[in-house]
């Protein structure tokens, strides 16, 4: 049986659909206020928050840090509230949380304008006039609020959800319906890997919740990720935690099977559509990540028109995250672009950052990477793969200024890190043999200057005009050549190439 | 009979350094930008007494083998859209013979009462020339603002009349795969014309040819560069041959401008590769501009040859001075910025290889994840 998700706007009627779900199935309740009653109450200034993220005032750097607090809060109190595999939640961006577990629900539900002022005049006693008026505010407050916090304002698109429900011609019975009869489809079932999970989302819920509750740990910059159990803290050194600190602040931590605190100098972001733990380019950047303490942040792109088949939306790695338990599910395998191998390697070598997908074009790209960490380096690897060779190489470069733009930091592509390897042995020599060449080239015709005129102008000339345009014809370009090469090679030799 | 050997200029040392830093600046300027060679390196030339047709012949010449490397090497970065580029030389072809045909006509047209034969074309040229450049380059400068304020656009340059062409979207379509670009084969016929026209009556054709296809057909601007070069690199043969069979054609000087300019070219092109798109366009339109202003300048000329302007005819030394000064000063200008921002981009290029070769090198033990990484 699955956990399902309601969306939908306020004043809508997800609420009253969410209990008649409940009273269809028996299954837990859990509604977007009593999470936030419930977070006010743990401490975590929501208040605050909205009002900062409406205003579009405040730091952003607490702001971010207040709102990693507030996801995972209610990430911890979603998957505690599960039972039997079931819960039913309701709000408004239900179908974001909990990404990766794969027996959830989605349900999209549109509730028509005239019902919702309906609601807004009954609730609030309003007139219809200024019911409007507040309806427009707060939709516009919840965009704002989505873009924030989800880092998503497409909340309507339909490539969300797992359904979506229109109340303009059906009534909430005959929703709750489709939701209970859908729910017991075998393909939102939970399995291992679901439930699996869903334990480390509630892992690194947790563990994040205890670190921010540590006087300690509470303003540092950590990532925290879990996968099979195993959580990873990565920490920087010039903040005032170490490993042991971590440790402590985690001491009460259940349900963790490993712990793993990477010290990470700074952090190196790979951006790629498929990833490989056995290329060459996972292994320069590795042995880089090592060489400056680094982590690296791994995103993968899913260019739009493959994204158009799936549902688009920036995602933590958790959904293409397998775990198995030891046992293959059957069902087709997520081809999730190498993403989860290399994570595991890099999991393994202490230098995994974190990891996400997105489902865009060069901008979304920009705009992950504008809100992101402090990256040292930006390495682009293999994009734009469905463009034929050239449009790749261009779109690559253009990526590669538009994000040292956009972010400041270096930003280098996968090519140019192997660029070390293309000025060799063989280079030189053919750098030499070509030189020599042009040097005698260059001597002979300025040796000879007064024959070789000749043939150009003079007494040559006027007897064989045809053969000073043969000779302009083989002459010109074989110079050309032959000194483009060598300065094509003394500048790669000097690394402009 | 006189040959026309006795024309060439005797080349010592000074003479041949000086036609190398001309090739140079004039490579940098083709890289970079896909033109500008032609209008520098060409009057350079000249100033140094080398005869006007020879400077033409021997700068068409050069022209043939840079724009063959160049465009070589912006094919590598896949710059070049070869088939675009085919279109574009055949369509612009006859744009070019209908320029010659009224040029000629103008040419002729001097009455010899006073007025310098040719200066009814010089005037119309110069008029045309000042018109279009300051055209195409006001609009790039304000396109370049406008992009600069709406981030929502990423930036680049304006797709508006692009996409208005793209609206009539006659059949057939063609689909130029390098450029990534779908043109109805119409709109380039009249693209290609035009382009061709306005090259052949002002004589510069990457300044139109580039804002052209940036603007009019939606070709990333580095691919206009690219694919301008690689047009250029026929137009500079069809030119080689015809003025080496007229006699010319001064190898000597082609080959001091390769010394210069193939360096330059490599240099401009590596600037494509690492510089944002916009600084193109930015020294792109400053150069057209300071070039507009040199033949502002030289009008007044025209106009008292023409009796259209009653002015002192000593003062015309001094207009063609400060013509020359702009043209010198648009390209020397422009090659600085240019190499300002390609050793900023290499120094910033330099330190991350450094880096990443010192990381590459160094397997020490005490940098294995261990040292850093426990597990608890």
């Amino acid at each position: 049986m699955p956990i399902i998700m309601i969306s939908g706007a306020p004043h809508g009627q997800s609420e009253a659909l969410a209990k008649r779900l409940q009273e269809l199935t028996g299954w837990p309740l859990l509604g977007r206020q009593v999470l936030l009653e419930e977070a006010r109450k743990a401490g975590i200034k929501v208040g605050r928050l909205i009002n900062a993220v409406i205003r579009s005032v405040g730091s952003q750097e607490k702001l971010a840090r207040e709102k990693d607090l507030y996801l995972a809060f209610i990430t911890k109190r979603l998957c505690e509230s599960v039972i039997d595999d079931n819960l039913i939640y309701y709000g408004r961006f239900g179908h974001l949380l909990c990404p990766g577990v794969s027996h959830r629900i989605r349900v999209g539900l549109t509730t028509p304008m005239h019902q919702r002022v309906k609601n807004v005049m009954q609730q609030l006693n309003l007139p219809q006039e200024k019911a409007i008026t507040y309806l427009e505010q707060i939709d516009a407050d919840v965009e704002k609020w989505s873009k924030f916090i989800h880092r998503e304002t497409a909340g309507h698109d339909p490539r969300y959800y797992d359904i979506c429900l229109n109340l303009q011609h059906i009534n909430i019975d005959y929703a709750a319906e489709m939701i209970h009869q859908m729910s017991e489809l075998p393909e939102f079932a939970a399995t291992k890997q679901s439930r699996r999970q869903l334990e480390d989302l509630l892992l690194a819920a947790r563990a994040r919740l205890l670190l921010a509750a540590n006087d300690q740990t509470r303003n540092a910059e950590l990532g925290v990720r879990a996968k099979d159990g195993v959580l990873t803290v990565t920490y920087m050194p010039r903040q005032k935690v170490d490993e042991n600190t971590i440790k402590n602040a985690l001491a009460d931590l259940e349900g963790c099977r490993e712990q793993l605190c990477t010290m990470a100098e700074t952090s190196i972001l790979w951006i790629q559509e498929r990833f490989d733990p056995e290329s060459e380019s996972f292994s320069q950047i590795n042995q880089l990540a090592q060489r400056w303490g680094a982590a690296v942040e791994l995103l993968r792109v899913v260019p739009s028109t493959e994204a158009e088949k799936k549902p688009a939306q920036a995602e933590p790695v958790q959904q293409s995250a397998e775990y198995t338990g030891g046992v293959e599910d059957d069902g087709p395998e997520i081809d999730d672009g190498g993403l989860t191998r290399t994570m595991d390697e890099l999991i393994a070598e202490g230098r995994f950052a974190g990891a996400r997908t997105i489902y865009g074009d060069k901008k979304d790209i920009l705009d992950v990477c504008q809100e992101g960490g402090n990256y040292s380096l930006v390495v682009i690897g293999d994009m734009f793969l469905e463009k034929g060779h050239e449009a790749r190489m261009r779109d690559t470069r253009e990526l590669a200024i538009g994000i040292r733009d956009s972010i400041k930091v270096p930003v280098i592509t996968a090519n140019e890190m192997q660029s070390r390897f293309l000025f060799g042995k063989r280079h030189l020599v053919r750098l030499l043999a070509f030189a020599a060449l042009v040097a005698c080239i260059y001597l002979l015709v300025f040796h000879f200057q007064e024959p070789i005129l000749s043939l150009l102008g003079g007494k040559l000339h006027e007897k064989m005009k045809w053969l000073s345009s043969l000779a302009v014809a083989i002459f010109v370009p074989v110079v050309a050549y032959c000194y483009s090469t060598v300065t094509g090679l003394l500048l790669k030799a000097v690394g402009i190439d | 009979m006189e040959h026309l050997v006795v024309h060439f200029l005797h080349i010592d040392l000074a003479t041949a350094l000086q036609v190398v830093l001309l090739g140079f600046i004039g490579g940098v300027l083709s890289g970079f930008i896909g033109s500008g060679g032609a209008f520098f390196m060409t009057p350079g030339m000249m100033n140094l007494g080398v005869e006007g047709v020879i400077a033409v012949a021997s700068n068409i010449t050069h022209k043939f083998g840079k724009a063959m490397v160049g465009s070589r090497k912006h094919g590598e970065a896949g710059n070049v859209d070869k088939k675009l580029a085919i279109f574009l030389l055949v369509t612009a072809v006859a744009g070019i013979q209908l320029a010659v045909f009224i040029n000629s006509m103008l040419f002729r047209g001097g009455t010899g009462h006073g007025s310098a034969k040719g200066a009814g074309a010089n005037l119309y040229i110069s008029i045309v020339f000042s018109t279009i450049l300051l055209f195409v380059a006001l609009s790039m400068l304000r396109d370049l603002i406008n992009s600069s304020r709406n981030k929502e656009e990423g930036g680049g340059p304006s797709q508006k009349l692009a996409r208005f062409f793209k609206r009539f979207n006659l059949p057939p379509i063609i689909y130029f795969k390098v450029a990534d670009i779908r043109v109805s084969l119409w709109v380039l016929l009249g693209v290609g014309v035009a382009t061709g026209y306005l090259a052949g009556t002002i004589g510069v054709g990457g300044f139109i040819g580039v804002p052209a296809m940036i603007y009019i057909l939606g070709v990333p601007t580095a691919v206009a560069t690219g694919t301008e070069l690689f047009l250029a690199m026929f137009m500079g043969a069809y030119g080689a041959l015809s003025y080496a069979y007229q006699g010319f054609v001064d190898i000597r000087l082609t080959m001091l401008l390769y010394l210069g300019s193939l360096l330059g070219i490599y240099l401009g092109v590596f600037g494509v590769k690492v510089v944002h798109e916009k600084i193109i366009r930015l020294v792109t339109s400053l150069i057209i501009l300071l070039c507009v202003l040199s033949r502002v300048i030289a009008i007044p000329v025209y106009l008292r040859q023409l009796n259209l302007l009653n002015m002192d005819p000593s003062l015309d030394v001094y207009f063609n001075m400060t013509s020359k000064f702009f043209l010198f000063a648009s390209g020397i200008t422009g090659c600085l910025v240019i190499l300002f921002f390609v050793i900023r981009a290499y120094r910033q290029r330099r330190g991350i290889q450094h880096s990443i070769r010192v990381a590459c090198q160094d397997t020490s033990a005490d940098l294995k994840p261990e040292a850093v990484t426990t597990t608890g």
